[in-house]
């Protein structure tokens, strides 16, 4: 398994990065300069050196023994000299080879002998030549030497650096563990705001967005929970209708009362039946929202719904209509255009007054869809018309039993197809007209 | 005993007055919040069944407004949340008691007369004055430990007196027990079911007050 990234690690792998990548490149330059300053130093020894051969007097060097210099610096070694005079080697130091340790007779050269490379000054006095040579990895050692002293400090304080930086940064994130504190502490029930003023400015968004979050998840628990509080009560009320009906029946003294109280008590086992159907078709619109939308012809799901209610219409001696027009395609749920649609008309059909009309649009432009259904009934008053969407609203004065669900139903399936629904009066000042608009999807054109 | 009734549900409203008509009282039967208030300004009840989710003016809203008219009229609540702060806003309001829904009609009833006998000072069921005993629940009348048959109309008269034994009632405050909204009132119906408990009990159980009613005289303990 990977392991989590880690802000810490992050933080600490990067700042040790940039910490060894700028230390070393301080070596780097600073063996560059040293071994420029060393050569310019080393060189002057060089022919300060020829310049203190140069005095000695032709006798004076005969008696040298060479051989008898004591070695008097670990460096000494790696300096040599050699002392010509017309083509013959006068005088030179042990380490100093046979050949000429230059070819010039004036000035600074770069030679290699038996393998080694030497760095040699040299000065012609009359017949006498000196070459004062020096081993040029004496010079590159010493700059070396420099860059590792700079450097081994480093592998002692690169590992103190991290463990300072594991704490500071662990430091640093503490109001990050404080919020996780916080938020694990919390139980489910507690959707209260997390304090922003105490977050640091990285985190407050973080909060910000938390709480936001929490609020969402609030107002749908609480919809949920009104939505559940409604339900009871919208089915105990026919519930208690049924029973205290089917009471009265009991008690009737004379068999026309006991009849309507038994016809009561069906009506009101229908309204319940008919209450639960249209519960489970809103809680069944949450999981079909997954299925895939398809072409739907919408005067084709117009007559279904239209069937769907024929013989209700009939009984109430009301006529449906569906207006003359092109068929129209959207892409959709069809079930679900058909349960929307059967809500309208059954709407439209249970407020209307007898001998009247229920009329049903489909309508189609470039942009949209619309189906509208109109009613003669009695309308819905302008300011009613925001609440009637909500879940058992009913408009006062009815004395049709709805179960106050219909229009929810058909906002939540006009919203699960981007669909926009509006209230107006029918003809004239008189009824409903319903619209629901669609747009078409840009793929279907 | 007349009872008024406020329901919106259309079926539970009428079981309701169908109901408590076959417990043999005039029942009025309000459709939403206003009307009630109206009913309850303009009529004496002796009890109340209230719904609490009313269109146009809750139940609530209703009670307090009664309340606040000084109108002690036995309020029991009907509702159909199960929650304890619906009842205990309801009790708050001013109402004597409640139902959760679905209820039983036989229970209604009976918290009905218990609210309506608590009301007129008495805590026995049975009611007692003049050596007559009104069983409400039972709906039986004993004179002198005999049972006496009423019909359901002069029960509800006799009923009235002996609930405020001691008290002389006006003909139309008795005739106001008597119907409900759209009954026709029978004219002296009140002296012809008085006439007939005096003659099914005895000549002075009921006394008349002239111009002003009847009176049914309470027991005086000695």
């Amino acid at each position: 398994m990977r392991a989590r990234p880690s802000i810490q690690r992050h933080l600490l792998l990067l700042v040790m990065s940039a910490v060894a990548a700028v230390w070393i490149g301080t070596a780097i330059f600073v063996y560059v300069d040293a071994r420029h300053e060393i050569n310019e130093v080393l060189d002057a020894h060089l022919a300060q050196a020829a310049g203190l051969l140069n005095a000695l007097r032709s006798h004076d060097i005969a008696e040298i023994e060479t051989e008898q210099v004591p070695g008097l610096h670990k460096r000494a070694r790696r300096v040599a000299f050699q002392i010509w005079e017309r083509n013959r080697l006068l005088l030179h130091s042990a380490n100093a080879p046979a050949q000429p340790l230059a070819q010039q007779d004036a000035g600074y050269s770069d030679a290699l002998l038996a393998g080694r490379r030497w760095r040699v000054f040299s000065s012609r006095v009359g017949e006498r030549v000196i070459h004062v040579g020096e081993r040029a990895d004496a010079r590159e050692e010493l700059a070396r030497e420099m860059v590792v002293g700079l450097l081994m400090p480093l592998l002692y304080a690169l590992p103190l650096l991290a463990l300072l930086l594991w704490l500071a940064v662990g430091r640093g994130l503490r109001p990050l563990a404080n919020m996780t504190r916080q938020v694990s502490a919390r139980d489910p029930d507690n959707l209260a705001a997390l304090d922003v003023a105490a977050a640091p400015a990285e985190i407050a968004p973080l909060v910000e967005q938390l709480n936001q979050l929490f609020r969402r998840i609030e107002r749908s628990i609480e919809s949920e929970r009104r939505f559940t509080a409604d339900a009871a009560h919208e089915l105990r009320t026919p519930v208690a209708a049924i029973k205290a009906q089917a009471q009265v029946a009991l008690g009737a003294g004379v068999a026309n009362e006991r009849e309507r109280a038994l016809k009561n008590v069906m009506a009101g086992c229908d309204r319940a039946a008919h209450l639960v159907d249209q519960l489970l078709v809103l809680a069944r619109l949450d999981w079909t929202a997954e299925s895939r939308p398809e072409q739907c012809l919408m005067r084709v799901v117009a007559v279904q719904a239209i069937s769907d209610v024929a013989s209700y219409a009939a009984a109430k001696r009301i006529e449906l209509e569906l207006k003359e027009g092109a068929e129209a395609q959207i892409e959709g749920y069809p079930a679900l255009l058909h349960v929307m649609l059967r809500n309208l008309l059954d709407n439209a059909v249970r407020y209307s007054p007898a001998h009247t009309v229920v009329r049903i649009g489909v309508s189609a432009t470039d942009q949209a869809v619309a189906v509208s259904v109109m009613d003669e009934g009695p309308g819905i008053p302008e300011a009613e018309r925001e609440r009637v969407f909500e879940r058992f609203y009913r408009v006062l004065g009815t004395a049709e039993s709805g179960t106050g669900l219909g229009l929810s139903i058909v906002q939540r399936i006009a919203e699960m197809h981007g669909a926009r629904i509006e209230l107006g009066s029918g003809d004239g000042t008189r009824g409903l007209r319903v619209m629901v608009t669609f747009p078409r999807r840009r793929s279907a054109r | 005993m007349r009872l008024l009734v406020v329901e919106d549900d259309p079926l539970l409203g009428d079981a309701l007055q169908a109901g408590l008509r076959q417990a043999g009282h005039a029942v009025d039967w309000a459709r939403d919040g206003a009307a009630a208030l109206h009913a309850l300004q303009s009529e004496p009840y002796a009890a109340v069944v209230l719904d609490l989710g009313l269109p146009r003016l809750s139940g609530l809203e209703v009670l307090r407004k009664v309340r606040a008219a000084k109108n002690q009229v036995p309020v029991l609540i009907l509702t159909a949340q199960d929650g304890v702060t619906d009842r205990i806003a309801g009790l708050d309001a001013g109402a004597d008691d409640y139902l959760v829904k679905p209820f039983d009609m036989g229970e209604l009833a009976a918290r009905l007369r218990a609210l309506v006998r608590r009301a007129g000072g008495q805590s026995d069921a049975v009611l007692r004055a003049g050596g007559i005993e009104l069983d409400p629940a039972g709906r039986r009348v004993r004179y002198r430990r005999e049972l006496v048959e009423l019909s359901a109309k002069e029960f509800v008269v006799l009923h009235a007196l002996i609930l405020n034994a001691g008290r002389v009632l006006t003909r139309a405050q008795i005739e106001e027990q008597l119907y409900a909204w759209g009954e026709e009132v029978e004219s002296n119906a009140v002296e012809v079911y008085v006439h007939h408990l005096r003659r099914k009990l005895a000549p002075d159980a009921i006394q008349t007050v002239r111009g002003v009613g009847y009176l049914l005289p309470r027991d005086v303990t000695s």
